[in-house]
C-alpha cells in the first residue's frame, strides 16, 4: 500500500517531465495563433478603426468621437469624387496596358525559354524593385519632362516639330509610371497563371489546328483568368492607392484616391483621409467579390490537379 | 489521273526517306529509313533519349526534319504542319484541356474544323462508347484516373478520323496492371478500328502485347525492325539482343569458318554458331547472345572438357529466385556472369556457390552478331 501512494522520486521527475510536456504542447499549439494575433492588432483592428474614424467629427488638429457623414459628404459632393473617379478610369487604363505588355512576356517565357531558365528570367523581373521606389519614378521626369530624353531624341529624328508636353504632369504621365511600375507583377501573375496549363496542350493545339487566337479565348485565357485577375487587381489598387507616382508624375487633376488621402492628412483633415481609405477599401472588396464570383479566386492556389 | 489513284492506294501510310534531325550537335537522327503499311500496328521500341519519340513526332509534323523526306501515303508532307497531315497524336500524359468536360475535350477539334456542335457532339459521343467512356461525358479530366484521361485523348484523336494514329509513350504514367489491361485494349481497339498506329514505348514487354512490328531505336539509328515475334528470336543486330528477351551476351573471336557455321572462342572454349548469313573472317571479334531460359544448367561431371560445341564451363555463383522462374548465375573463366533461368522449383538439388557446372543448349539457340 504504502509504496503504492507514496511519491518516489522518479515519479516526482516524472511527473515534472509529463507537465513540462503539456506546456510544450499547449505553448505549441498557441504560438500557431501569434500571426493571427498579429494580423488582428496590427491589421484588421487598425482597418476597422479607419471606418470608426471616418465617421468622427474633424478639430483643429486631431478628432473627436461622434457619427457626422461630414466627411463622406465633403468627399462626394466635390471634385474629389470626380478626381477619384477619373483615377480609377486611369488605373484600370493601365490595367489593360500591363496586360497587354505583360501577359505576352509571361507566355513566352512559359513557352519559349528552357524549363531550367525560366525562374532565373522571372527573378530578372524583381532587379528593379532594388531601387528605390522614389528614385525609379523620380528618374522618369528627365526622360518625360518637355526636354527630356523623349522629346529630345524625337525631335533630332525629325518625328515631331515641337515637344509634347503631355507626357509628364498629366495622366499620361502617372499611367507611364504604374505600367513602369507594375509591369513584373502582371509577368509573375501570367507566369503562375501558366502553369494551370498542361504540358503538351500547345502541342495538341498544333495537331487540332486551333488558330492562335482560337487558342487565346479557348484555351489559354480561360486557363489562366483566375491568376491574370489577381494580378490585375493588385495593380488597380496599387494604381488608386500609391500616391508617390501623381504625386511626382502628375498634376492638377492628376490625381489618385491615395493623393487624395495624402492631401487630406496634410490639411489636417484626418477623419477626410479615413473616409478616402474606407471609400477604397469598400471599391477593393467588391472588385474582389466579383471576381471570386467568375473565376474562383481560390483556384489560383491550386493551380494543377 | 487513274494512275495516281492507284498509286495512292498502293503507298504505304508512312515512308520515312532518309531522314535527320539535328539540334545544334547534337544528331538525334541520323538517316533513317523506314517504311509502315498501312492498318499495321507498328512500335517503335528503344530506350530513353535514343530518338524514338523525336522520329514520331517528325511524322507528326511536330518537327520539320534536318534532312529527308516524310511520305504519308505516298505524298511528301515534310513540311506541312500536323493539321494538314493524316496524323493525329496521343501524348504522355497531361494534354488534356482541364477547364472543359469530356466531351467537350473530344468534340473540341471537331468544333475547331468547322463541323456544328450538335453533329461534333453526336460523333464525339459515339466515339466516347467506342473507347469506354459512355457516361463519362459531363466529368472535368482532374476527376477522371490516368487510364481514363488516356482514353479521352484516344476520343480526341480518334474522332477526327485521320488514319494515322501516333502514341507517344501513352501508357508511361499508368501503374504496372493498369498498363497491361490497356496495352490488350489498344490492341483490339486498334483491330476494331482499323487504322495505322504507331506507338512509341521503351517497354519491351508493352511493345510485345501490341504490336505487328517492331522498330528498334537507338542513339538515333534505327537498328533493326522486323515482325515482333522474329526481334525476339532472332534478332540480327548485337544492341537488340541486349535490349529485347533476357539474353546472355558473350564476346569472343572467330577460330573457324566452315559453311553456313563458324566456331567463336569464348573464354578458351570453342562454341559453334550458325552464321546467318553474315560475312566472318579468321580472328575477328564478334558477339554471341542466347536468351537465359534456353540454358540448361547441369553440374560437371568427370571430365572437365565441354567440347561438344554447345556448351560452356562455369563455377555456380548463386540463384536468384522471381516467383515463376529462377535466375541461376554462373561466372565464367574469363569473368563474364552468365543467367540460366528455369521454372522455379524445376530443379531442387541447388549446386553450391563455387561448384563447377556446365551450362549447355540446342545448337540453334545460339546466335552470332557481326554488328
Amino acid at each position: 500500500m504504502a509504496s503504492l501512494t507514496t511519491n518516489s522520486p522518479g515519479g516526482a521527475a516524472r511527473s515534472a517531465g509529463e507537465t513540462s510536456a503539456v506546456w510544450r504542447e499547449r505553448v505549441g499549439r498557441w504560438i500557431f495563433y501569434l500571426p493571427l494575433a498579429f494580423m488582428v492588432v496590427f491589421f484588421a483592428v487598425p482597418m476597422a478603426l479607419t471606418v470608426v474614424f471616418s465617421f468622427f467629427e474633424r478639430t483643429m488638429f486631431w478628432m473627436e468621437p461622434a457619427f457626422t457623414l461630414f466627411s463622406y459628404n465633403n468627399f462626394f459632393f466635390s471634385a474629389r469624387l470626380e478626381n477619384f473617379l477619373t483615377s480609377m478610369k486611369y488605373s484600370a487604363l493601365a490595367v489593360v496596358i500591363c496586360f497587354i505588355f505583360g501577359f505576352p512576356i509571361a507566355v513566352f517565357i512559359r513557352r519559349s525559354i528552357p524549363q531550367v531558365a525560366q525562374h532565373r528570367v522571372i527573378l530578372l523581373f524583381i532587379l528593379p524593385f532594388m531601387v528605390s521606389e522614389i528614385i525609379r519614378v523620380f528618374a522618369l521626369r528627365p526622360v518625360l519632362q518637355r526636354n527630356g530624353l523623349v522629346n529630345t531624341t524625337l525631335m533630332d529624328w525629325g518625328l515631331i516639330d515641337e515637344p509634347i508636353t503631355s507626357l509628364l504632369y498629366t495622366h499620361t504621365g502617372v499611367v507611364i509610371g504604374e505600367v513602369l511600375s507594375f509591369l513584373p507583377f502582371i509577368v509573375f501573375a501570367g507566369f503562375l497563371a501558366m502553369e494551370a496549363v498542361p504540358k503538351f496542350i500547345f502541342e495538341v493545339c498544333d495537331d487540332l489546328g486551333v488558330g492562335h487566337r482560337r487558342r487565346f479565348t479557348d484555351v489559354i485565357l480561360p486557363l489562366a483568368a483566375p491568376g491574370i485577375f489577381a494580378g490585375a487587381v493588385f495593380i488597380f489598387v496599387n494604381g488608386l492607392g500609391v500616391a508617390l507616382l501623381p504625386n511626382i508624375l502628375g498634376g492638377p487633376g492628376a490625381v489618385n484616391a491615395g493623393l487624395i488621402a495624402t492631401q487630406a492628412i496634410t490639411a489636417l483633415d484626418f477623419p477626410l483621409a479615413m473616409a478616402v481609405s474606407a471609400i477604397m477599401m469598400a471599391t477593393l472588396m467588391g472588385l474582389l467579390y466579383i471576381g471570386h464570383r467568375l473565376f474562383d479566386l481560390t483556384k489560383i492556389l491550386t493551380p494543377l490537379n | 489521273m487513274s494512275e495516281t489513284t492507284i498509286a495512292t492506294d498502293k503507298a504505304p501510310a508512312v515512308e520515312v526517306k532518309n531522314l535527320s534531325k539535328h539540334y545544334g550537335p547534337v544528331k538525334a537522327l541520323r538517316n533513317v529509313d523506314l517504311t509502315i503499311a498501312a492498318g499495321e500496328y507498328f512500335v517503335l521500341l528503344g530506350p530513353s533519349g535514343g530518338g524514338k519519340t523525336t522520329l514520331l513526332r517528325t511524322i507528326g509534323g511536330f518537327h520539320k526534319p534536318t534532312e529527308g523526306q516524310v511520305l504519308l501515303h505516298g505524298r511528301d508532307m515534310s513540311h506541312l504542319p500536323p493539321d494538314k497531315r493524316p496524323t493525329t497524336m496521343v501524348f504522355q500524359a497531361y494534354a488534356l484541356f482541364p477547364h472543359m468536360t469530356v466531351l467537350q475535350n473530344v468534340s473540341y477539334g471537331l468544333k475547331v474544323a468547322g463541323i456544328d456542335r450538335k453533329q461534333a457532339e453526336e460523333k464525339a459521343a459515339a466515339m466516347m462508347d467506342v473507347v469506354g467512356l459512355s457516361g463519362f461525358a459531363e466529368r472535368k479530366p482532374h476527376e477522371l484516373s490516368g487510364g481514363q484521361q488516356q482514353r479521352v485523348q484516344l476520343a480526341r484523336a480518334l474522332v477526327l478520323d485521320r488514319d494515322i494514329l501516333l502514341l507517344d509513350e501513352p501508357l508511361a504514367a499508368l501503374d504496372a496492371q493498369l498498363r497491361k489491361d490497356m496495352c490488350l485494349e489498344l490492341k483490339h481497339l486498334q483491330e476494331k478500328v482499323g487504322i495505322t498506329f504507331i506507338h512509341v514505348t521503351h517497354n519491351q514487354e508493352e511493345a510485345m502485347t501490341v504490336a505487328d512490328r517492331i522498330a528498334l531505336v537507338a542513339d538515333g539509328n534505327l537498328v533493326e525492325h522486323g515482325k515482333a515475334r522474329d526481334i525476339y528470336r532472332a534478332p540480327v543486330k548485337k544492341f537488340t539482343a541486349s535490349f529485347v528477351g533476357e539474353n546472355n551476351m558473350l564476346s569472343g573471336r572467330v577460330s573457324d569458318v566452315n559453311g553456313v557455321s563458324c566456331t567463336v572462342d569464348v573464354a578458351g572454349s570453342q562454341l559453334v554458331v550458325q552464321k546467318r548469313g553474315q560475312q566472318v573472317a579468321h580472328g575477328q571479334p564478334v558477339d554471341l547472345s542466347i536468351r537465359s531460359e534456353l540454358v540448361q544448367l547441369s553440374r560437371a561431371n568427370g571430365s572437365n572438357n565441354a567440347g561438344d560445341g554447345h556448351s560452356i564451363l562455369g563455377s555456380y555463383d548463386e540463384a536468384v529466385y522471381l516467383g515463376l522462374t529462377t535466375s541461376h548465375l554462373v561466372r565464367l573463366p574469363n569473368g563474364v556472369e552468365m543467367t540460366s533461368r528455369t521454372i522455379s522449383d524445376a530443379v531442387d538439388d541447388l549446386p553450391t556457390p563455387g561448384d563447377p557446372v556446365r551450362l549447355h543448349w540446342q545448337p540453334e539457340a545460339i546466335r552470332l552478331h557481326t554488328s
